[in-house]
């Protein structure tokens, strides 16, 4: 068995066969739950792919970075401006679609990693964790700077490229939206994913509109009011005062606006995916997204394996255990390095592409420093260098917080309280875990596992 | 030496260290094929060289010339690609590497495979991990611990991590091996061992070595410098060196450590 | 150029406090070779308890007192419970441990004390002051922040040229083994300098609070602002920490005063990338700061 794992491509196959089986039950758990546990499983997925990154640039390479979180930015911000602004790529006539917005996040990712990576790569510990400390939080505050381009402190809202077939818009609407659950810096995860979609906002983006013509006297993003909105009726806005935000419920029926009507939308009900004529649309929001996270993970996590469980990881490790004998050996330590940043940043360009998909936004505050500070609790909870422990921590990140919210709901905590238990609860265990078990969750175990094997062939 | 080509020759190198002149002009050749040893008395400067002829650091002036050529900038990662090999004081094991591992890290001139061919598993990837563990392979073989491939260096005694630290240097086919103390904590029949192990490596590679024992040096060199106090006090072979009078001052209340 | 000056004149103030926070970064680095990057998660912490006595009892001294006891005490027990066990491990396991400590201060006290951000009380006037004809840049209390901080700075160069004390910290610092040999009783005198981080610390926090409210992470850019002094101050170097805190207050100032406060961060991210790219080991130092 071990020499069949030997031949030349067995490790690709059995890495693909790996991810793609990872890949298939996933989508069947992605089919078969509801969109709340979608949603959830969306931020998993979401989280993993960047801590792959971590893995391999933290636990691997050994350079503690809080940098992911504003590469999650770069990522997330390319996918959204690059969607937003171009129709078609530029000088040529290919038309932008989401799947070359994310290719554009993760060039911007190879970019930024190798100038963080060059300037990082020659630190010692502190004084890399303070520089990339500084990068994450003064790359977000760029965006306050630009707010024409990068929609400042409120950020851009985003329509989520659907693949061809055309999924209708307005599910943005009708669905979830979680715009007004941003995270803070305190606590990046977005709480309330359960928020239901009446009363969310309408924006000229998430208008149920195909043609943008249709609404002349808006910029792409702005909120409509009952004064921009392009109604000839203004009697269908009988229950709206001017200036008044238009919402899901107080947006004039469909029968009694043309423009609507003709639009043909279908209101989607988000427990059943199907549209309120009765019509299955067979789409559900939470459902594409978690399957577009579940896909970027896998696809990601492949590269991961192939570098973790060959000659790169072998070669991180070793400049990490001992630079010195790394560099008589052949290998140039600030070079594998370097390579160790590119790597973890286009992982986490990519998982921010899919962050400003599931969120429907992009804006500074979703970037901040906690998000990073997130990643690495959850790298080190589950295993600095393990994959399946980034998995776990990804896991972890978004099962803790409910976990509490739930106990908090029995015991009837303050809510002052239950929001801060799972930060209180991370910290404590991350400094538990670098006290009294270095490896995580996964490094545990194995020892464990390990321990029992020896006396079981002792005894035996 | 009459009869055999300088491989390496060093011409006055100076190199200063906060505010202490290490190396004051030391000009060192090493012959094709040979043993040479360089020892002096503690803070001579013997690993200094080897750290200037590693390109650790940058000596103020003077050149090193590998196979008749200058060498302008030595960086410490290329020197394997040029056939130049060094262990280093102790072990330098690589802690999460098993021996077989670390063995193989030595290979690294040997690999052509980039990032992306590496990211995606290429078939030809493995290719080149196989031949490179063959070779790992080999080498453990030829110093007899094959059977310890799968250890973690913790796991073994100090000789053996020893011979695995050796191991990893010779994987790379040096032309010339650096072996900074490699008699360094270890009991006498192991010294043997690598005696006959120093012996075997000629005339295929030449072999630079720094040691402080000096039983190993004067059995097993055929050339040897001494240095004291940055400067090159005598050379030539192990009975011209032992009776040296400079040598025996420098070497005065030293006799004890060797 | 008045601008300019005035500009320069009112960084001061903020140069001072950031000189501080360096101070307390260098301190624990000089002690133990670790960045405490808690440091600013203790002082926002000892900072809300100095609000909660000054509610109590209407004093701004003796929340100030409250303050400087809990940052020795909160000190104390991070380098006791924490690094020192962590200590034998490798770097980044300490790194990540402080990291760990920050995350947890700042959820323990958004537990307390909310997560909204709290004014807290302006002990002195803060308006600028008149003198000469014309209103200078600098009120009171920018002069009480400064007075604070040279008699912390004169204070503590005391405490190390004079006192058998700094003695032992200076010697520990440079080998701590010489240090054990030579009688030092090295673990106390890593603990007394985490104590005096605290305390340098918790004063900066109570100095910075009245001028930019108090929540539990709105220290965090104060971090790498103080990191970066300390950083090009050179890491070990108590003067060093001090002249850069102050520059990096009076650039910071200048940028903020041309252009926009928010450019601050960016400033000062470009100022550490810089130093790092160029004279890593900073200008008063003789640390490391690259490997091979």
């Amino acid at each position: 068995m071990r020499d069949l794992m030997r031949l030349p491509g067995a490790r690709l196959i059995q890495h693909a066969l790996l991810a793609f089986a990872a890949w298939a039950v996933l989508m069947w758990v992605n089919g078969s739950v509801d969109e709340l546990t979608n949603y959830y499983l969306a931020l998993i997925a979401m989280y993993a792919t960047a801590m792959f990154g971590m893995v391999i640039l933290v636990g691997l390479s050994g350079q503690v970075s809080l940098g992911s979180g504003a590469l999650m930015a770069i990522g997330g911000y390319i996918f959204a401006l690059t969607t937003l602004n171009w129709q078609y790529i530029p000088l040529t006539s290919i038309p932008m679609n989401g799947v070359w917005a994310m290719l554009f996040a993760a060039i911007g990712g190879v970019v930024f990693g190798l100038v963080i990576g060059l300037l990082g790569a020659r630190l010692t510990g502190p004084y890399l964790a303070g520089l990339t400390l500084g990068i994450a939080v003064g790359i977000p505050a760029i965006a306050n700077r630009f707010p024409g381009l990068f929609g400042g402190e409120t950020g851009l809202q985003l329509t989520v490229p659907y693949p061809d077939g055309g999924y209708p818009a307005v599910a943005e609407a009708s669905g979830e939206q979680f715009v007004t659950e941003l995270p803070t810096s305190q606590d990046a995860l977005p709480s309330a994913g359960a928020s239901a979609g009446a009363g969310d906002l309408l924006t000229s983006d998430n208008f149920p509109s195909g043609d943008a013509s249709a609404l002349p006297s808006v910029a792409p993003g702005d909120l409509l009011t009952a004064d921009n909105f392009p109604s000839a009726d203004p009697s269908a806005m009988a229950s709206v005062a001017p200036g008044d935000l238009l919402t899901v419920d107080s947006f004039p029926s469909a029968g009694a606006t043309p423009e609507a009507s003709s639009l043909d939308v279908s209101v989607l009900d988000p427990s059943t995916g199907t549209g309120t004529d009765g019509v299955d649309l067979g789409f559900v929001l939470e459902r594409w997204e978690a399957s577009l996270a579940i896909a970027v993970a896998c696809i990601v996590g492949f590269i991961a394996l192939n570098l973790v469980r060959g000659r790169q990881g072998r070669v991180w490790r070793a400049v990490r255990d001992d630079p010195v004998a790394a560099a008589v050996s052949g290998i140039s330590p600030a070079g594998s390095k370097v390579t160790a940043f590119m790597v973890s940043s286009v992982f986490a360009s990519l998982a921010g592409a899919v962050f400003v998909q599931i969120l429907a936004y992009v804006g500074p505050g979703a970037f901040g420093l906690g998000l990073s500070l997130s990643l690495l609790v959850g790298i080190v909870l589950g295993g600095r260098s393990s994959l399946v422990g980034a998995v776990i921590g990804a896991v972890l990140l978004v099962w803790l917080p409910e976990f509490v919210l739930g106990l908090a709901g029995d015991r009837g905590w303050d809510e002052q309280v239950t929001n801060n238990a799972p930060n209180l609860i991370y910290g404590l265990l991350v400094v538990l875990v670098v006290l009294v078990a270095p490896g995580g969750i996964v490094g545990t175990l194995q020892a464990l596992v390990g321990r029992i094997f020896k006396r079981t062939a002792r005894s035996g | 030496m009459p009869g055999s080509e300088t491989l390496v020759e060093l011409t006055d190198i100076r190199i200063k260290l906060s505010g202490l002149q290490i190396l004051d002009g030391v000009s060192i050749t090493v012959p094709q094929g040979k043993v040479t040893g360089l020892i002096g008395p503690n803070g001579a400067g013997k690993t200094t060289v080897f750290n200037v002829m590693s390109g650790f650091l940058k000596p103020d002036s003077g050149t090193v010339a590998f196979e008749g050529r200058a060498l302008k900038r030595i960086r410490a990662h290329r020197l394997t690609k040029m056939g130049i090999s060094r262990t280093l004081q102790g072990v330098g094991l690589f802690a999460t590497l098993s021996a077989l591992e670390n063995v193989m890290i030595g290979g690294s001139s040997h690999v052509r495979s980039g990032l992306l061919s590496q990211s995606l598993a290429m078939p030809w990837t493995d290719i080149e991990t196989e031949r490179l563990r063959v070779k790992a392979l080999a080498a453990l073989a030829e110093l007899g611990i094959e059977d310890q491939a799968g250890r973690l260096p913790s796991e073994l005694p100090y000789p053996i991590q020893k011979k695995v630290a050796l191991a990893r240097a010779l994987v790379s086919d040096p032309k010339v091996l650096l072996l900074d103390e490699p008699a360094g904590g270890i009991g006498a029949p192991d010294m043997a061992e690598l005696e006959r192990l120093i012996r075997s490596w000629v005339p295929e590679r030449t072999i630079l070595l720094v040691e402080h024992h000096m039983e190993l040096v004067m059995s097993v060199c055929d050339l040897i410098w001494v240095l004291d106090a940055g400067k090159v006090i005598a050379s030539g072979t192990p009975d011209e060196v032992r009776n040296n009078p400079a040598v025996l001052a420098a070497y005065l209340g030293e006799e004890g450590a060797a | 150029m008045t601008q300019f000056l005035d500009y320069v004149l009112g960084g001061i103030g903020s140069g001072a406090i950031i000189a501080l926070m360096a101070l307390a970064l260098v301190l624990t680095w000089r002690a133990t070779r670790v960045v405490n990057f808690a440091q600013v998660g203790q002082a926002m912490f000892t900072t809300f308890i100095a609000l909660s006595i000054q509610t109590l009892t209407g004093s701004w001294f003796i929340a100030l007192i409250g303050a400087i006891v809990a940052g020795a005490i909160l000190g104390v027990i991070v380098q006791y419970l924490v690094l020192r066990p962590v200590k034998r491990m490798d770097t980044s396991g300490a790194i990540i441990a402080t990291f760990g400590v920050l995350i947890a201060l700042q959820a323990a006290a958004g537990m307390i004390w909310g997560g909204d951000s709290q004014a807290y009380p302006q002990p002195f006037s803060n308006t600028a002051i008149s003198l000469f004809g014309r209103e200078w840049p600098l009120s009171v209390y920018d002069l009480v922040v400064i007075g604070f901080a040279g008699v912390l700075v004169v204070g503590l160069t005391l405490l190390f040229t004079r006192t058998s004390l700094g003695l032992s910290m200076r010697a520990t610092a440079f080998n701590p083994e010489v240090a054990r040999l030579s009688g030092v009783r090295v673990g106390r005198t890593l603990t007394i300098g985490w104590a005096l981080a605290g305390v340098v610390g918790a004063v900066a926090g109570v100095l910075v609070a009245p001028t930019s409210a108090i929540s539990p992470n709105s220290f965090d850019i104060l971090l790498v602002f103080a990191f970066t002094a300390a950083v090009i101050g050179g890491l070990d170097s108590l003067i060093g920490a001090v002249a850069l805190g102050i520059g990096t207050g009076l650039i910071l100032s200048v940028v903020s005063g041309y252009s926009d406060s928010s450019n601050a961060p960016v400033v000062a991210l470009v100022l550490l990338a810089l130093n790092l790219a160029i004279k890593p080991e900073g200008i008063f130092g003789h640390n490391s700061a690259r490997s091979v």
